[in-house]
């Protein structure tokens, strides 16, 4: 199914057709899901109303998490299978994973706030997503630094994979290393334990920032894909009118 | 002498001769530890809680200070066309490269992180633990700002670049190498786990970062 959709014209058939899906069901979620989270839901027992800063937090941080698993994961294709729209994903998920991650950091330091009585803990979890945050920069820096396009697209898909590798082990140490001077003191959000109240508008803001998320690519994917055929096509008819001129002279 | 043996020892004297040696990270390594205190304040409680973490902090930053040499030179002048060309296993190639660099600039590190974590007060035994952690997380550091330097070989202003991509990567070398120190000054029984486990990830580097480094030499040429 991959190598059927690699064809940039199916893909952009494909791209058509499901840009208004995500983008009608992106909207109707996020406004069932911020009616569900802000008024549709009971405040939480311990936390009261700050628990509501949670449905706006999780979501985005798994969106960080699952993009830059997209970016690697589409650095991978690109690397082994040479394919331009998996490099041209690659180029664009960076950027909306970045704002995601921003989004989650900014987030949770509101949600400490009141929680935790900080702004900013030095806890595992955070730390590690500050981490990915600063990937996510070395991937974009990287790749706006080489001037050549193949270059661009070989060395950005060489990090983005490294990336992983390291970002996995980022979070083992992290955990150890906050296990050095933490007590464990910190409110978890264990998955099973949340009440079903409190799941369900989770449930929907997750799958509402999903569908946000995959508009977002879908529809930079395929205006990019555009603008790379219109530079070919200007380039081709630069070449074409040099050639014209040659002629006459 | 094999080919690995030459490029090893090519790539120390070059250091050695050229890039004067380990006088950059050395100088650099003495200069960060010099300012610290100037900036946290002379309390000697605070510094001989902070000496460990320092050291290993400082000595991360003077590894990244050399990191552009290692490959934009080769970038720039050819050297790397020519040893893709060579038919050499290249994985080997790169880590004797990158090893004969570490050996000839990094090795003041653990002594200079030895004679300042005295300095700022920690007491022998775990200053010693901690010089030992840098000496084993050396490995690690230099394959990864090679890493980064053979993604950034040749751009310009690529120190900026390599910080900015070696930074996530070196954070489990640092929390484990400075956690040796730290847990060492506390009495935990933990020091010879982070030890051993600074080594560890430095012979996972080890492992990986030469296939790391020859492909992103190669998705810069070609």
């Amino acid at each position: 199914m991959l190598s059927y959709f690699s064809n940039p014209q199916r893909f952009d058939q494909l791209a058509r057709a499901l840009i208004p899906v995500f983008g009608v069901l992106a909207v109707l979620l996020l406004a069932v899901g911020v009616w569900l989270a802000l008024l549709g839901s009971p405040p939480d027992y311990q936390q009261g109303e700050t628990i509501r800063i949670m449905y706006v937090h999780v979501p985005a941080a798994y969106m960080a998490m699952a993009l830059y698993a997209a970016l690697a994961v589409a650095s991978f294709v690109y690397f082994v299978w040479r394919h331009a729209l998996a490099d041209t994903a690659a180029e664009i998920i960076a950027p909306i994973g970045a704002v995601f991650t921003v989004l989650a950091l900014f987030t949770g330091s509101l949600w400490g706030k009141p929680m935790w009585g900080t702004w900013w803990e030095w806890d595992a979890r955070m730390t590690s997503v500050l981490v990915l945050l600063l990937v996510y920069l070395g991937y974009m820096a990287l790749r706006a630094a080489l001037e050549d396009t193949q270059q661009a697209a070989r060395t950005g898909a060489v990090l983005a994979m490294a990336g992983i590798v390291n970002l996995v082990i980022v979070k083992f140490s992290v955990d150890w290393w906050s296990s050095l001077h933490q007590p464990a003191s910190i409110i978890r959000l264990d998955g099973p334990t949340i009440h079903a109240s409190q799941l369900w508008p989770l449930l929907v803001m997750i799958l509402a920032y999903t569908c946000l998320a995959g508009w977002l690519v879908l529809y930079r994917l395929r205006s990019q894909a555009i603008r790379r055929r219109v530079r070919t096509l200007q380039r081709q008819g630069e070449q074409a009118a040099r050639a014209r001129e040659e002629a006459v002279s | 002498m094999s080919a690995f043996g030459a490029i090893f020892f090519r790539e120390a004297g070059l250091a050695w001769a050229g890039g004067g040696g380990p006088a950059g990270p050395a100088a650099f390594f003495l200069g960060a530890i010099t300012l610290a205190p100037l900036a946290i304040g002379p309390a000697a409680d605070l510094l001989v809680a902070v000496g460990p973490g320092i050291m290993g902090f400082a000595a991360l930053l003077s590894v990244l200070q050399s990191a552009d040499r290692l490959f934009g030179d080769d970038h720039a002048d050819g050297t790397a066309e020519l040893y893709l060309l060579s038919g050499l296993s290249l994985p080997w190639l790169v880590l004797a490269k990158v090893m004969g660099q570490a050996l000839a600039t990094l090795w003041p590190l653990p002594v200079i992180g030895l004679l300042g974590a005295m300095m700022y007060g920690v007491p022998v035994l775990p200053a010693c633990v901690g010089a030992l952690a840098l000496l084993a997380a050396i490995p690690a550091l230099s394959l990864i700002a090679g890493f980064a330097g053979a993604l950034a070989a040749g751009v310009r202003r690529s120190g900026l670049l390599i910080a900015l991509i070696a930074t996530p990567m070196m954070v489990p070398v640092l929390i484990f190498a400075a956690g040796a120190g730290r847990s060492a000054l506390a009495g935990d029984e933990r020091a010879l786990a982070n030890l051993l486990l600074t080594v560890a990830v430095s012979l996972g580097t080890t492992a990986l970062a030469p296939f790391g480094i020859v492909a992103a030499l190669r998705s810069r040429l070609g």
